[in-house]
This record gives structure tokens, C-alpha cells and sequence, in this order.
């Protein structure tokens, strides 16, 4: 993004503006070009806290306790799972293996990517080290365009090439301009709600990093607070729309059949169900 | 006293911006408050359907808020970049 400049904010007579918007540090690579240096660092920062939350995990949940009483993580994450499970297995028709541990991995790696935004850091004076990486379009693109793509693959592997073009079709044949653009149109919604939500949280920062010191501590705990519920909520509705994406994918046949399943369920356990 | 054109590209970029804001906020604000409308008539028939509806809610509320954030993205466009 080029340089942004907050006009209103310089003072009269200073050269340099009050704040930068949207100024990265840049590293020039050699077969890339230029590249965010600190998007770059606050993804692996990110990556590295989310696999070692994984082998943590992992550790706790193979321990081996006396009496086989499930421990409170085993259970949070068997919660978790079994929602997402349920989740893919409604919109899918049938337990993906592919799909249930991308959603889990998208919406936690998300969520720390938008957290890190709570975390204070300045290298130097108009570049911060750990910004969120989400707040830079170039990955949430990144982010969104590997989701388009194994949508369209998963598609045409499960209807074939020739059902999967058909499906344009689907409703009426007239509408197939709009199913087109909706397709093409998927993933830059799914990188600029993203980005959106977390690039104005930044600024909304930068903005209250302006006030005076004695006043600015109540509206950055409660701009702080609000921007943690937002990371969650955005982090779930990618992993959300990502299953819904799957799910539509696939084939439209199995939805059908899945609600009667579900319906002669209902009829022989009634008190059980759900 | 003549105006300069940047004085004209500024001011509209600024008017621009500010009318870009405004429809945010109001389709945002509207939004949100059907869904959560919605939300409540539903739980009021039907108390135990909660936690389903509560999913489907904060899916609206996020693609609501999402079009209002790329409105946000171009009214720093406007603003910021072209003027």
C-alpha cells in the first residue's frame, strides 16, 4: 500500500505527519521483489504460536491419566472438533476428512494473526514490528485465494469437470452471469471483510495513540477489548464460510438425502436428538 | 478569488468520503438491528433453538459489518490516496 498520510494530524510548522497509515517495512527480495517485511515476521510469529499450541495440545491430550477420566482440555477439544464435525457434516453431506482439520487450522492461525494486534511493539518510528498480519491485504488475498482454489478443486473432483461447470446452471440457466460473478467475487469479499475489520482496528489504535498519555488509557482498553470480539468473530466466519464453501461445492444431491436421514432420526429418537 | 483545483479535488474527496461513511453506517446500523430483531422473535418462540440461532445471527452481523468495512476501505481510498 502506498504511503498514507494523515493530513489533519500534523501540526502547524512540522514537516512530519502524526501518524502513518499503511506504512510497512519492506525488504527487497530478489526473486519477489519487494516484500512487507513485517507481515512477513508476524506470520511466522503467528505459525510458530500456532504449532506450538499444537504439539502442546497434543502433549496433554496423550497423557494417560489413572482412571481414564477425560480432562478438561480433552474435553474443550473434543467440544470444538465435534462442532466442526457436526458443522461440515450438515453442509456437506458427509465427513470430509480434508475439511474439518483446514477449518480448525484457518480459524485458529486467524485468530492469532488478529490477536497480535493487542500487542504492543515500535521498532522505529513509523514502522511496528508485530502488526497483525491480517491487516495487510497481501495476506488475507493469500489466504483467500488458497481457499477458492481448493473449493473449485474439491468441486471438480467430486462432480467432475462437466457437473461441476453444470452446476452454474443450477437454479435457472439465465442466471449464469451472476453465478459467475458470485464465484469470482467469494474470495475478494473473504480477504477484504477481513482486512477491513482489522485495518481499521489499527487505526482506531493509532488515532487513540495520539490522545494525551493520562487520558488515553480507558478508550485503548475498551478499543483493545472490542478489537479481541472482533478477532474472534472474523476468524469464525472465515472458517464458517469456508465450510459453506466446501459444502456448496459439493454435490447438491447429498443435501437432500441427508435431510431425510435426518428427519427418520428425528422420528425414532425424539428425546435424544441433537 | 479563484478556488484551486486541488482545493476542488480535496473538498470533493472529503465530501466523497464523508457521503461513503454515512451509507455505511446507516445500511450497517439497519442491518445488524434486523438480524438482531430476527434473533429475538425467533428465541422468543422458541427458547431452545438458542444456540442455533445464535450462529446464524453472528454469521449476518459479520457480512454486515464486512460491507461496511470495505466501505471504510474506500473511503480511505478516497481521502487518503486520491486526494
Amino acid at each position: 500500500m502506498r504511503q498514507l498520510v494523515l493530513a489533519t494530524a500534523a501540526d502547524e510548522g512540522e514537516d512530519e505527519p502524526a501518524i502513518h497509515i499503511g506504512t510497512h517495512i519492506e525488504w527487497d527480495v530478489p526473486v519477489l521483489g519487494t516484500v512487507n517485511g513485517d507481515t512477513v515476521i508476524s506470520t511466522l510469529v503467528a505459525g510458530a504460536i500456532l504449532l506450538l499450541l499444537g504439539f502442546w495440545v497434543r502433549a496433554q491430550l496423550t497423557k494417560k491419566t489413572d482412571d481414564h477420566v477425560p480432562t478438561k482440555l480433552q474435553m474443550v477439544w473434543e467440544g470444538l472438533v465435534k462442532y466442526i464435525t457436526d458443522l461440515v457434516e450438515d453442509n456437506l453431506g458427509k465427513v470430509n476428512p480434508f475439511v474439518i482439520p483446514l477449518a480448525i487450522a484457518l480459524f485458529f492461525f486467524i485468530l492469532i494473526a488478529n490477536w497480535l494486534e493487542v500487542i504492543t511493539t515500535q521498532r522505529s518510528h513509523d514502522a511496528h514490528f508485530l502488526t497483525p498480519p491480517t491487516s495487510d491485504t497481501n495476506l488475507t488475498y493469500a489466504l483467500a485465494f488458497m481457499v477458492i482454489i481448493g473449493v473449485w478443486v474439491f468441486g471438480i473432483r467430486e462432480n467432475g469437470l462437466k457437473g461441476y461447470l453444470k452446476h452454474f446452471l443450477e437454479p435457472f440457466p439465465a442466471l449464469l452471469p451472476l453465478n459467475i460473478l458470485e464465484e469470482l467475487v467469494k474470495p475478494v469479499t473473504l480477504a477484504l471483510r477481513l482486512f477491513g475489520n482489522i485495518f481499521a482496528g489499527g487505526i482506531m489504535l493509532l488515532l487513540i495513540a495520539m490522545l494525551p498519555s493520562y487520558a488515553l488509557w480507558a478508550p485503548n482498553v475498551l478499543w483493545k477489548l472490542f478489537g479481541l470480539f472482533i478477532g474472534v468473530l472474523q476468524a469464525f466466519i472465515f472458517a464458517l464460510l469456508t465450510v459453506l464453501y466446501f459444502g456448496h461445492a459439493a454435490s447438491h444431491d447429498s443435501h437432500d438425502e441427508h435431510d431425510d436421514e435426518h428427519d427418520e432420526a428425528d422420528e425414532k429418537t425424539p428425546v435424544a436428538a441433537h | 478569488m479563484a478556488v484551486s483545483d486541488e482545493a476542488v479535488q480535496l473538498a470533493g474527496a472529503f465530501v466523497g468520503g464523508g457521503i461513503a461513511l454515512a451509507g455505511g453506517a446507516i445500511g450497517a446500523g439497519v442491518g445488524d438491528g434486523l438480524a438482531g430483531a430476527s434473533y429475538i422473535e425467533g428465541v422468543a418462540r422458541q427458547p431452545e433453538a438458542q444456540s442455533r440461532l445464535q450462529v446464524i445471527f453472528f454469521l449476518t452481523v459479520g457480512l454486515v459489518e464486512a460491507m461496511f468495512f470495505i466501505n471504510l476501505a474506500f473511503m480511505a481510498m478516497f481521502v487518503f490516496v486520491l486526494a
